[in-house]
């Protein structure tokens, strides 16, 4: 990178033009969230909208240790996406490199029905899916939701890992088997290694993809399973919404989502590149 | 540093193996013996079949029909792993999350050999090939000739019965290459394993060889020693092949004790009873120029400092002739060129076999 050409200033001006904007209608939502969350109700009602106010804690203190904690939630929902990417990624690091590397039949069906699964709306999944848990004694259950959540995280990771697989080298495995390893001490000491970025990156967003989930969770949860993305409705009542502690409640939400962001973004970012050269997976 | 004794065993015999990949043959039924300790060379073409075989030395590819067999037992359906071969591999294939000795020591590390000994036996191999001085290194640090050192070394580390590399020295620049061509058939001789090599390259194959095989299309069409397959090649498609430049083939008519080209009449040392179509190969070095013999056009002459080659014209076909001393010829001058009589090759027209 360090022999292109400077960037011509008019140029750059209007990248970082673009860039601020971009991130300014990203992060607007997240700041005024923020600002409510230290608010009171009375300032948060106020119009027009004040930000020179003085800040309390009080909303953390009744989201944390009050009546409507979401602390019970938050366990939830990590309890729930904790073993959805556990048993995700179990599952599909091997499924991913049978695809990437063995001969077997219907491979080329496999892969398409491993896409396939995640092109069906959601939505037209969820009385199925319903049906299914209450016939098997699993709606508003840790194992029925984490079950469920499987379904959509588990082709989405192999998809994403096959091409971690596919960009090591074959004659690398070829060496190992050559070198005695057979065929699981090759994966385990050869390609696993080289494939950890792409591991992280999986694990990350399967992780925040059941941690996020919402929908399935309001329908398959019920009082005992209640992640936190479906507790945060306990704020919105027919009389009146609470919005300040709505938005502590976000926040607190939001917490491990953006501390993994910023904790793997350098993983993240190579991974969405990788493949882009060819070669460029493996090191 | 322990020595590594030569082994007296690495004996391999192909019988009948055909390789197919979904329609196409790439291997036709070959057969072929290397004997213990013997630097074997598989030379040919791309895609004429080398690296295939190799490949099914290795166990890295199944047969379609034949089998392998090393050191009498049959071993065409072991895993690789199973075979004590040892593999370099044109792209090296070092593990690039471990050090230079981890990789050397991983084939150690699989059977499960002690640390002590494993420490001893990869300072050992290290020294061998000179990277003693690399071993806490990545792959990633290290100028591809020194890869190409960790890839012998991890070769050599555990004594295998047989070294399979493909073509190894491809990846290196001209001078470096000529250098570790050189030293690995020094290492070869000095560890007696049995060693099978493929490339392309045929002065890499002259050089090192005890013996090669040369691959065309799927198929063996001659094996011997490098002088043997220079001398006489077997057909017309080895003679086009062997030499730098290859051999000149003109198509002629033989009759009698002499071959006749574009009108001119050439004398052969063989003598046939019929007239018949051949073609008939001169080695640019035993082409001379004359006074008489066969009449050329120069298309060019390329001056190689110490000594020149000289492109020929002979009505459409094209000759080149090799020559210590620049002539004074410039293009477009007409010249006569012959040759001694027993140094031509004269091969059947029809099916390219060796007629004399």
């Amino acid at each position: 990178m360090n022999t292109a050409a400077p960037t011509p200033i008019p140029r750059q001006i209007a990248l970082y033009a673009i860039a601020g904007i971009g991130l300014a209608v990203w992060a607007f939502p997240v700041l005024w969230g923020l600002l409510t969350s230290f608010k009171t109700e009375r300032d948060v009602l106020a119009y027009p909208p004040v930000f020179v106010f003085t800040p309390t804690l009080a909303n953390y203190r009744e989201v944390i240790f009050g009546a409507s904690s979401i602390v019970p939630n938050l366990i939830s929902s990590l309890i729930v996406a904790t073993l959805a990417t556990a048993l995700t990624m179990l599952f599909a690091v091997p499924a991913a490199y049978a695809m990437a590397r063995l001969r077997f039949p219907a491979k080329r069906g496999t892969g398409f029905y491993v896409l396939a699964t995640q092109m069906l709306p959601p939505v037209g999944l969820i009385i199925p899916y319903y049906l299914v848990l209450q016939k098997i004694g699993g709606l508003d259950t840790y194992g029925g939701l984490t079950v469920i959540y499987l379904t959509f995280s588990l082709p989405f990771a192999i998809w994403l890992m096959v091409s971690y697989f596919e960009d090591v080298p074959l004659e690398m495995e070829e060496a190992a088997l050559l070198d005695r390893a057979g065929r699981l001490r090759a994966l385990w000491h050869v390609i696993l290694p080289q494939v950890r970025g792409g591991i992280a990156v999986t694990t990350i967003f399967v992780f925040l993809n059941a941690w996020n989930e919402f929908m399935f969770a309001v329908v398959l949860g019920g009082n005992r399973v209640r992640p936190v993305t479906v507790a945060m409705f306990n704020f919105i009542s027919v009389e009146q919404t609470q919005w300040a502690r709505l938005a502590a409640g976000a926040m607190l939400a939001m917490a491990p989502v953006i501390l993994i962001g910023l904790f793997a973004q350098r993983h993240i970012v190579k991974g969405l590149t990788v493949g882009a050269v060819k070669g460029g997976g493996r090191r | 540093m322990t020595e590594i004794a030569p082994i007296n065993t690495g004996a391999v015999r192909i019988e009948g193996v055909v390789k197919k990949h979904g329609q196409t043959t790439v291997l036709h039924g070959i057969d072929l013996a290397i004997e213990p300790g013997e630097f074997f060379v598989l030379l040919g073409p791309s895609g004429s079949g080398k690296t295939t075989t190799l490949r099914i030395l290795a166990g890295l590819e199944a047969v379609n029909a034949g089998h392998v067999l090393m050191d009498g037992v049959d071993v065409t359906t072991r895993e690789p792993g199973a075979r004590d071969v040892a593999m370099v591999f044109q792209s090296y294939a070092l593990y690039p999350h471990m050090t230079v000795e981890q990789n050397v020591g991983f084939p150690l590390k699989m059977v499960g050999v002690g640390r002590d000994e494993m420490g001893r036996a990869v300072a050992g191999a290290a020294a061998k090939v000179g990277i003693g001085h690399l071993l806490q290194r990545t792959p990633g640090q290290l100028s591809g000739g020194q890869q190409q050192r960790v890839a012998l070394a991890r070769a050599i580390v555990r004594q295998p019965r047989l070294f399979l590399l493909d073509e190894p020295l491809s990846n290196l620049d001209a001078k470096l290459r000529l250098e570790t061509r050189l030293e690995l058939r020094k290492l070869q001789r000095s560890l007696g394993v049995t060693t099978v090599y493929v490339t392309h390259d045929q002065e890499e194959a002259m050089t090192l060889a005890d013996r090669l095989a040369v691959f065309m299309d799927g198929r063996i069409v001659q094996v011997g020693t490098p002088r043997e397959i220079f001398a006489r090649p077997m057909s017309v498609d080895v003679a086009g092949f062997i030499g730098t430049p290859p051999m000149n083939l003109l198509a002629g008519e033989w009759e009698g004790h002499a071959v006749s080209v574009a009108g001119s009449t050439l004398p052969v040392a063989f003598e046939s009873a019929t007239a018949r179509d051949v073609v008939i190969g001169i080695r640019p070095g035993d082409l001379r120029l004359a006074d008489g013999g066969l009449a050329v056009r120069v298309e060019r002459v390329e001056d190689l400092g110490d000594s020149a080659i000289v492109n020929l014209k002979v009505g459409a076909q094209a000759l080149k002739l090799k020559t210590d001393r620049l002539p004074s010829l410039r293009e477009g001058d007409d010249a006569f060129v012959d040759f001694a009589a027993d140094r031509a090759h004269l091969f059947d027209a029809a099916g390219g076999a060796r007629l004399a």
